[in-house]
């Protein structure tokens, strides 16, 4: 598994078996995902109403962005009053699916999606904004473009200490994750990896978005409240700057989810790598074992005498 | 940090690994703890893999383990190319990929397995940061602290997992049935008979504290079964006698009186007729001389042999709370039956002893199997009722603590669900 799916399996797969069953059942389950969400699916009322709920560290942040308009688009007539103690609530009622295998399973896959959908609002104001400023900058030459460092950036407070910060311009989106690392070797690990982003860019994958680390916060961001400089390095900032060919109609669907689930993947990543080290020093160890054991005098072998109970039966000391 | 998110409880068997998240009341995702890996087959899958299968002997206890020798550099991603659960299996029936399974005998076997299969679980299917949830893991009984060690190494050091706490399975079986009407009191006391895939233990449990001396296991459990019911069908020559339609007849009509299972094969169905296997297949557990030729003792008399080396003290207590859990004790009746034997054995006894005694009348000893709804996963739903408590988190050991004082930490962990709570 290289990269980590966009929806949610259990949504999915509690979809997919409700949707496709004859028999009536209840549910009750509290499902947690990345970055501090927890969905809620449940029957309250009926066993063939489902109810599913979200709830996100940053809604208030989403909000401001235009998440309600984002949600609406993609749930429409399933919408329905929010859950308490969640932030958005969907409802769909078994006895009335759409008639085609197809349009059930675009339903589904739609709501296993909940959890992008609702972060997507930041990303599509950032890339409409951006196509904006890129038809008003074609009116001006090299000489007079405008060289505003573009919209206001917009900070999407995702988790406890770390942060999403968006900037649209006319000719870029600039993503910029702050991320914390817990140990050192995580930051190690999580340097090496990010350098492996840049060489392959230089390498083969010219059109990949620019990667850019480091751990003091970049220039478009310092006079942000709440961005800080403490000097340890414990945060790191990536930033990542999307060219309009990542933006055309076409790609933006996909962009958007690529760079939502990044944070996730990348710590996903280290962790892999760590995992595969471990392998790697427990193979070396079994091989030194080896060779230890090799290196045992013979002696001991031959005076080692073969031991018998009164029976007869012979038994051997446990390497 | 992470104040409100739910732990993580993850139940990882010989056969099956259940995991969910602590509070609901069944595991998000159950699946065979089984890992597909590029390249080094572990021994041909005769696994369920829906093929007939050929292997007598299954392919776990051959392959798997160990350094497999290649410490190639590897630059790429090799690494991460693998499937776990279900999805092994489909890979391993075609070509490329070899099947292993990590756990064996209930205790893990290959760590390196172990480790990608944690990572697939928890990135992959249960979708969290480490970092943001506690985790509570079970271990067999008498598992050597190393494997704890081993465990909480990398729990900690790889996926730097907030807190973690690792609980006996038979005293998770013991909270789990805290859920049955029978059950008054919510006490840690009690004999659990677990019968999962692997291997059955019998393990007497007094006050949370499990009696390692008393413990016996019996070398039967589901796969030995579901090797009976392929032999039988053998015998008589039914169209398919795979090792997952043996497996489906003995978890769908075992003591049910169903004739027929129909099954599709390639497209094509196949009806295969359900003969007294049906009876016989949970009977082993009654007579194993019907299966096994070295294993001879019977579940009711092991039950009783293993309360009887309890200390005195708590016999009444063992006897009046037997709890069965896991996969292999879901067949009709089979409580019921496991009660009388043991009450015959019991009642017989008292008999004796009255006689000796000429005349003294006992006052009888209560024996009392219980029979519960969340029996089948009866580990994990223990963990999931204990690990969503407020106090949960305060019986873990966190990662600052695992910093300082390094593996040996838990080697002890706090009695959570004790007496007064
Ligand atoms: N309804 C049923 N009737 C009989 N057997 C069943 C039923 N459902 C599941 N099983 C069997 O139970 C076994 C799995 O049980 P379980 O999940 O408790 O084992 P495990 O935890 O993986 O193994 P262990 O506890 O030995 O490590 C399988 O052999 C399966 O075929
Ligand atoms: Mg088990």
């Amino acid at each position: 598994m290289l990269l980590l799916e966009y929806h949610n399996l259990l949504l999915k797969s509690i979809l997919t078996e409700r949707f496709n069953s004859a028999t009536a059942a209840s549910i009750d389950q509290v499902i947690s995902d990345f970055d501090g969400v927890t969905f809620h699916i449940s029957t309250p009322e009926t066993k063939s109403k489902i109810l599913v709920s979200i709830s996100v560290k940053c809604y208030p942040d989403l909000l401001q962005h235009g998440a309600q308009q984002v949600l609406e688009r993609e749930y429409g007539q399933y919408i329905t009053e929010t859950e308490s103690g969640y932030d958005f609530s969907l409802m769909v009622d078994l006895e009335n699916l759409p008639a085609e295998q197809e349009a059930k399973e675009d339903l589904i896959r739609r709501i296993s999606l909940l959890k992008r959908n609702t972060m997507a609002a930041p990303f599509e104001k950032a890339i409409d904004e951006h196509h904006r400023l890129a038809e008003a900058a074609k009116g001006f030459n090299s000489e007079t473009a405008p060289t505003g460092e573009g919209t206001e950036v917009m900070v999407i407070r995702y988790r406890e200490e770390e942060a999403m910060y968006i900037q649209a311009s006319h000719d870029r989106v600039t993503v910029i994750f702050s991320t914390v690392f817990r140990e050192e070797t995580d930051r190690i690990f999580g340097k090496v990896f990010l350098s492996e982003f840049v060489d392959a860019r230089r390498r083969a994958i010219q059109n990949a978005p620019q990667v850019l680390y480091r751990n003091d916060p970049p220039l478009e961001i310092r006079n942000i409240p709440g961005v800080k400089d403490d000097g340890t390095g414990d945060i790191g900032y990536i930033t990542f700057v999307l060219f309009p060919r990542h933006l055309t109609p076409q790609r933006r669907e996909e962009s958007i989810s690529h760079i939502q689930t990044f944070r996730d993947y990348f710590h996903y990543h280290i962790k892999a790598a760590k995992a595969y080290m471990h392998s790697r020093m427990r193979r070396r160890v079994a091989d030194f074992l080896k060779v230890l054991n090799r290196a045992k005098p013979e002696v001991e072998e031959s005076e080692k005498k073969e031991k018998k109970t009164a029976s007869g039966r012979s038994f051997r000391v446990q390497a | 940090m992470a104040s409100q998110t739910p732990a993580v409880v993850m139940d990882n068997g010989t056969g099956y690994s259940k995991l969910g998240f602590a509070g609901n009341d069944s595991p998000s995702f159950v699946f065979p703890t089984a890992i597909a890996i590029k390249g080094s087959s572990g021994g041909g899958g005769g696994s369920g893999s829906g093929r007939p299968a050929v292997a007598q002997k299954p392919s776990y206890l051959t392959g798997g383990a160990g350094p497999a020798g290649h410490l190639s550099v590897k630059r790429g991603t090799e690494d991460l190319d693998y499937f776990i659960g279900d999805e092994a299996l489909a890979q391993a029936s075609g070509p490329g990929y070899g099947i292993h399974y990590p756990i064996r005998h209930g205790q893990v076997d290959n760590w390196d397995h172990m480790e990608r299969f944690w990572q697939n679980s928890i990135f992959k299917y249960l979708r969290v940061e480490p970092e943001d949830h506690y985790f509570l893991l079970t271990e067999p009984p008498l598992n050597p602290p190393e494997s704890r060690e081993n465990t909480a190494e990398i729990m900690f050091e790889t996926f730097n997992c907030a807190g973690l706490y690792i609980a006996v399975q038979a005293v998770l079986a013991l909270a789990a049935s805290w859920t049955s009407s029978k059950v008054q009191d919510r006490s840690l006391t009690g004999t659990v008979v677990d019968s999962g895939d692997g291997v059955t233990h019998v393990i007497p449990v007094a006050e949370g504290y499990v009696i390692g001396s008393s413990i016996k296991s019996i070398p039967i459990a589901g796969r030995d079964i579901t090797f009976f019911v392929q032999s039988l069908l053998r015998d008589r020559n039914e169209p398919d006698s795979s090792l997952k339609t043996a497996e489906q007849i003995k978890e769908e009509f075992c003591y049910r009186f169903q004739k027929y299972v129909v099954e599709q094969l390639g497209g094509r169905k196949v009806t295969v007729d359900v003969g007294y296997e049906r009876f016989l297949a949970p009977e082993i557990f009654f007579n194993p001389e019907i299966y096994s030729s070295d294993f001879l003792t019977p579940l009711p008399t092991v039950v009783d042999t293993v309360i009887q080396s309890s200390p005195i003290d708590v016999r009444r207590g063992l006897y009046k709370n037997i709890v069965l859990s896991g996969g292999s004790t879901l067949y009709k009746d089979f409580g019921r039956r496991l009660q009388r034997d043991i009450r015959h054995l019991v009642d017989a006894r008292i008999r004796k002893s009255e006689e000796k005694s000429g005349g003294a009348k006992s006052g009888g000893l209560e024996v009392q199997v219980i029979t519960h709804k969340r029996q089948r996963h009866g580990p994990w739903f223990g963990g999931s009722l204990l690990g969503q408590t407020p106090e949960f988190r305060s019986y873990c050991h966190t990662k600052a603590e695992y910093d300082e004082i390094g593996p040996s930490i838990v080697r002890r962990f706090a009695l959570l669900g004790g007496p007064g709570q």
